[in-house]
């Protein structure tokens, strides 16, 4: 027999929420079957009141099996992984590890990441690290770098193509 | 000794027969020695199994029986019945766990059988060695014990005393009465607690068959069911009670008056050092809190101690010394009540950070007439009426990280808190409730829940993060699933109701007891939906809310299912003692007394013969446990029914091949 | 003098030099030995939406850099921290991870094997240093500035992964700070998120959550605010003037990092501690001395 969700006219994805939930096992993290909506999460959400974002509903989707809507939608990368949600909830249910499953399900199934998180990854892909050294300016308007100030030399990987080759190697991994 | 042995093996239904050939067991064991019967039914435990039994022992004039079927645990003790029935010896029966431990644990047919097989051979191997045992008799001391004296422990004692039997009530703050004396009213109907309570206090009191032993408490326990030796503590109170007349003038004229936290009003009030922990109290007589007291804690109170001097009947006694008595009673039941869960383990409500977060207690000794604000409802923070009260519920409650479970009375007190308080601040008050479940499952319970739904009370369904101060007010955030929207709800006063927990002491009761704890730190009862009042230690039972959490009703009833279950001791003159005990071949023993340290009913003792220590075993209190069969190390500790020389047979003949 | 690893992560190192600059000068102070080790990356939190994989793997082989050195970390940055310490406890009782991530560090010649403990700045400062020196360290009296604390999130949650401090109410930078003479404070929005993170997709809402958050403790009267974390300090301190300007309001609030001030009071010079790096008015605090 079937459940059919009349709003998207979707079908529970049973597979991907094992997938989801085999996931957050692995991680150590309680499964979201345990949910019984109590909305201490999406109360204290540091995203909801600005953006929105119900981490409840979230894994009530999940419990339901409807994964396609959220991959898809704009609503997971509001996060600001604060990890109140995870540190309040009565069952022990981490709303914030379920975002990130399915922000890298966005990822990998080709979806356009939002924001600069892709000159993030680039920049760690080529030199190590989010960004490179800047120059900034003081309160008083004057530039200075790093040796300006008497820092030492940045650390960064010594062999840069060892760890590029590293990194491409994960990039096509899942947790 | 079994010469004559019939074997019974049980189908029990599919539950054996469906995993292991039940009919090629009965043909096997026709072929073990001095087996001269061997037959099969479907239900062994049913009345037509039990004469099958009987009938073959009679016409086959056997002298043991072996059956083969479910676990010991199910039936072994009817079993006995059906062969005393029949005629032999109910010890000469030996029950094959070929259920739980053969076909419930395997799938396959021919394996399982064939290990059936090795049990049975096994069993029947004893049953050729099992001798006929005698019971004895234990002689029922036909008094009771009662721990605990609010209103669960009151009803257990009333019922008891009603029969007849003499019960000692011990109840260790000043007065009975527990925590229905600190409500107001009581759901669903709305009586005043006091009111329904203190007839039943004044019955307790007055009861010739109930001995109040209040200010006291329990310091051991002896001895085993119908015969326990109880040392009771009974703590100084300093004042002289037969003296005192309850008139209070001491209280009004302590230096300390109004300075120290009363526990009874839940920390919302304060009261002198000399007290009564409310109007009604029972015994009606004063106390002196020798933690804060002047006189006895720095040996002297300013000029002399104002109580003495106001004391017309002279009954302040400070040379007054906790006193130790010792009584024998043939049953305990255990009333100890419940505790409520500390606030401050929910640091995001804000409990201790505002005057204003308060528990469901604390609001009840607010409403209450006789509470410390005479029944007038002030925050704490301003002594001003409120304008908006908010409740949280289940604080703590269904909650992996504190208490598991439900509270099952939070949901039924705060709808009771808002019809109250509706009551004395008018119609406009803003209640609101922020719930997850409203779980109003009792008689009469749902009306109620539908009266409140009626009375302009705001329900939030959800769960608040957290509550922040705010300049004059509390700020609670909170997402209703039923609109789907945040609310910011600006209130005067919040009231947490937080899970219902096991006394502090309970793990220290429970090992005074010899009684368990279940995995919530409650007290285990023996089977959770048949044998709900008695514990696994043999003459005590448990009642009330140290059992569980549970309304008023339940811990009555409960209560008088303790006292009838207590009654059913008391109201014989001896009972059988268990028959399979140790005891100790005394040739064999060296004195080394290894079995004492390990016996946990502190049944043996040693004794000296003849120039030659032995370890003596005392059958009254031992429990068959075996811990000292396994401990001794010359063999000479054997257990009647497992003796060494029945066991052995039995492991080589399961085992052979 | 015990000697710990600096792991940098990427803000601290590229862009928030004071916290970096108040750190090495402190800690010398307070007989800290720091060495710096070559080849960190970073440690790959910031990237966990885009894939957690390698930021577990990103973590681990910073932590098999600090082995291969025998040396326990101190890191500065609470979101690194969170990063290394998750690592840690998922690689140490998940053999089947650890030996996926192992083969991945193969390819730099690194293996991890969880012998090396990682610190925050504030761990070190309260609880190996200890509150008794810092006090012996105090110059110059505070005056009792009125002092608001962030701790930032990720310095305080999960507790179920194990953090330096408490997760509700946390007091370990309110303990250093009544050792050097100052009044800290408690106030309702003490665990408020910054927003940090949304810099990456949501830039505004990120400086909205950090404008609300100084406004209301610049409503509630403190004289500083201060926090130890290169995220939030990015929002709160650097970005204060676009914060204001998002929430409509005008935030004149200093901003200063706790080892900031902790080497103002320990005399160290205004400019040893980078104090011309703040962006916020921390002039108006006129403590400093060249």
């Amino acid at each position: 027999m079937s459940i059919t969700d009349l709003t998207s006219m979707g079908e529970p994805q049973t597979e991907i929420r094992k997938e989801i939930n085999d996931r957050l096992c692995k991680l150590q993290d309680e499964i979201s079957d345990y949910c019984y909506q109590c909305g201490k999460c999406t109360s204290g959400c540091e995203a909801h009141k600005l953006l929105e974002l119900e981490p409840h509903k979230i894994v009530a989707l999940l419990k339901r099996g409807l994964i396609d809507e959220m991959v898809n939608s704009d609503v997971i990368w509001t996060c600001m992984s604060c990890f109140k949600c995870r540190e309040r909830c009565p069952q022990k249910i981490a709303p914030v590890e379920v975002l990130f499953a399915l922000k890298n399900m966005a990822v990998a199934s080709g979806k356009q990441i939002p924001g600069n998180y892709t000159a993030l990854l680039q920049s760690v892909l080529s030199i190590g690290l989010l960004q490179d050294i800047k120059s900034v300016t003081t309160r008083d308007n004057k530039t200075k770098n790093r040796s300006d100030i008497g820092l030492p030399d940045i650390s960064k990987p010594t062999d840069s193509t060892k760890f590029q080759m590293m990194i491409s190697k994960i990039a096509i991994e899942k947790v | 000794m079994g010469n004559k042995i019939g074997v019974f093996v049980c189908h029990c239904g599919i539950n054996i027969a469906s995993t292991v050939d039940v009919k090629e067991l009965v043909n096997y064991a026709r072929t073990l020695d001095k087996v001269i019967v061997s037959k099969d039914y479907k239900y062994m435990c049913s009345d037509v199994g039990a004469n099958l039994i009987k009938d073959s022992i009679k016409k086959n004039k056997l002298d043991g029986v072996v059956i083969a079927c479910c676990s010991p645990r199910m039936h072994e003790h009817t079993f006995r019945g059906v062969v005393e029935a029949g005629g032999i010896n109910a010890f000469n029966l030996e029950i094959s766990n070929i259920r739980e431990q053969c076909s419930w644990a395997h799938d396959d047919k021919d394996l399982a059988t064939s290990k059936a097989k090795a049990l049975i051979r096994g069993a029947v191997a004893k049953a050729r060695l099992l001798e006929p045992l005698e019971t004895s008799k234990i002689k029922v001391v036909p008094k009771a014990l009662v721990i605990g004296g609010g209103i669960s422990g009151i009803q257990a004692a009333l019922d008891l005393a009603e029969e007849g039997h003499k019960v000692y009530l011990v109840e260790k703050s000043p007065s009975i009465g527990g925590r229905m004396a600190q409500l107001d009213k009581t759901f669903p109907t709305l009586d005043c607690s006091s009111c329904i309570l203190t007839p039943k206090m004044m019955e307790a009191a007055n009861n010739p068959n109930v001995e109040l032993l209040t200010y006291s408490e329990v310091a051991s326990v002896d001895g085993s069911i119908g015969n326990y030796s109880v040392k009771i503590k009974k703590k100084a109170r300093y004042v002289d009670i037969d003296k005192c007349t309850g008139c209070g003038d001491c209280i009004a004229a302590c230096r300390l008056k109004d300075r120290i936290s009363s526990e009874f009003d839940e920390g919302m009030g304060k009261r002198s050092a000399i007290y009564m922990p409310f109007p009604q109290a029972i015994p009606l007589k004063c106390t002196i809190d020798k933690e804060h007291c002047l006189q006895l804690t720095r040996g002297k109170c300013g000029t002399g101690p104002l109580c003495v001097e106001s004391c017309e009947a002279g009954a302040i006694d400070f040379k007054q010394k906790d006193e130790e008595i010792e009584v024998n009673v043939g049953v305990i039941i255990v009333a100890t009540g419940y505790d409520l869960l500390d606030p401050q383990s929910l640091y995001e409500y804000g409990y201790t950070r505002s005057k204003d977060v308060i528990t469901s207690l604390q609001m009840e000794r607010l409403i209450s007439s006789s509470g410390p604000t005479t029944g007038e409802i002030l925050r704490p923070s301003n002594g001003e009426k409120p304008k908006s009260i908010t409740y949280i519920l289940c604080v703590g409650s269904r909650d992996e990280t504190q208490c598991t479970w439900c509270c099952r009375i939070g949901c039924m007190s705060a709808l009771k808190h808002v019809y109250l308080l509706k009551e004395k601040l008018g119609d406009d008050v803003e209640i609101n409730i922020c719930y997850t479940d409203i779980r109003s499952f009792g008689k009469g319970y749902e009306e109620f829940y539908r009266n409140i739904r009626g009375m302009k009370t705001n329900f939030f369904r959800g769960r608040p993060s957290e509550v922040r101060n705010a300049k004059d007010h509390l700020s609670i955030d909170i997402f209703d699933t039923t609109t789907n929207k945040l609310f910011e709800i600006k209130t005067d006063l919040v009231v947490l109701v937080p899970a219902l927990v096991p006394r502090a002491d309970a793990e220290d009761f429970a090992r005074l007891l010899r009684i368990s704890q279940s995995a919530d730190g409650f007290l285990l009862e023996a089977h959770p939906k048949l044998r709900p009042i008695d514990t696994f230690t043999g003459g005590i039972f448990i009642t009330g809310c140290c059992q569980g959490p549970k309304d008023i009703q339940d811990s009555v009833a409960q209560s008088s299912g303790a006292a009838a279950r207590a009654a059913n001791i008391l109201s014989k003159k001896e009972l059988e003692a268990e028959p399979l005990i140790s005891y100790v071949e005394e040739d064999l023993c060296s004195g080394c007394s290894t079995c004492i340290s390990v016996c946990a009913y502190n049944a043996i003792e040693l004794v000296k013969e003849d120039d030659k220590s032995h370890a003596k075993v005392n059958e009254a209190l031992c429990m068959g446990c075996g811990a000292c069969v396994a401990s001794c190390p010359s063999g000479a500790m054997q257990q009647r029914g497992y003796k060494d020389k029945q066991l052995k047979p039995m492991i080589e003949e399961t085992l052979k091949k | 003098m015990k000697k710990y690893g600096l792991y940098p992560g990427c803000v601290m190192p590229t862009e928030q030099y004071a916290l970096e600059k108040s750190i090495r000068e402190v800690l010398q102070l307070l007989d800290i030995e720091l060495v710096d080790l070559k080849g960190f990356s970073c440690c790959g939190e910031p990237l966990k939406s885009v894939n957690q994989m390698m930021t577990i793997t990103l973590s681990a082989r910073n932590l098999a850099i600090a082995e291969k050195e025998g040396l326990d970390l101190i890191v500065p940055c609470p979101m690194c921290h969170l990063a290394l310490s998750d690592c840690k406890r998922i690689l140490d009782t998940d053999p089947s991870m650890n030996q996926k991530v192992n083969k991945f560090l193969e390819d730099e010649g690194l293996k991890y094997t969880g012998k090396s403990n990682v610190f925050h700045t504030v761990e070190i400062l309260h609880n190996v240093v200890g509150i008794e020196k810092i006090k012996e360290k105090v110059k110059k009296s505070l005056k009792e500035l009125k002092v608001a604390t962030h701790y930032g999130c990720h310095l305080f949650r999960p507790s179920e992964v194990g953090r330096p401090v408490d997760s509700e109410n946390p007091q370990e930078i309110e303990n250093i700070l009544k050792a050097i003479g100052a009044n800290p404070m408690d106030y309702p929005e003490k665990l408020d998120c910054c927003g940090g993170l949304l810099n990456a997709n949501l830039p505004e809402s990120a400086l909205t959550k950090t404008g609300q958050k100084l406004q209301k403790v610049q409503e509630q009267g403190f004289d500083v605010f201060i926090d130890v974390c290169p995220w939030c300090h990015r929002q709160y301190d650097t970005k204060q003037k676009k914060a204001g300007e998002t929430v409509a309001a005008k935030l004149e609030m200093p901003v200063m990092y706790l080892t900031q001030l902790l080497g103002l009071s320990f005399g160290i010079s205004e400019e040893k501690i980078g104090l011309d790096l703040n962006l916020s008015p921390v002039d108006k605090l006129k403590l400093g001395g060249k």
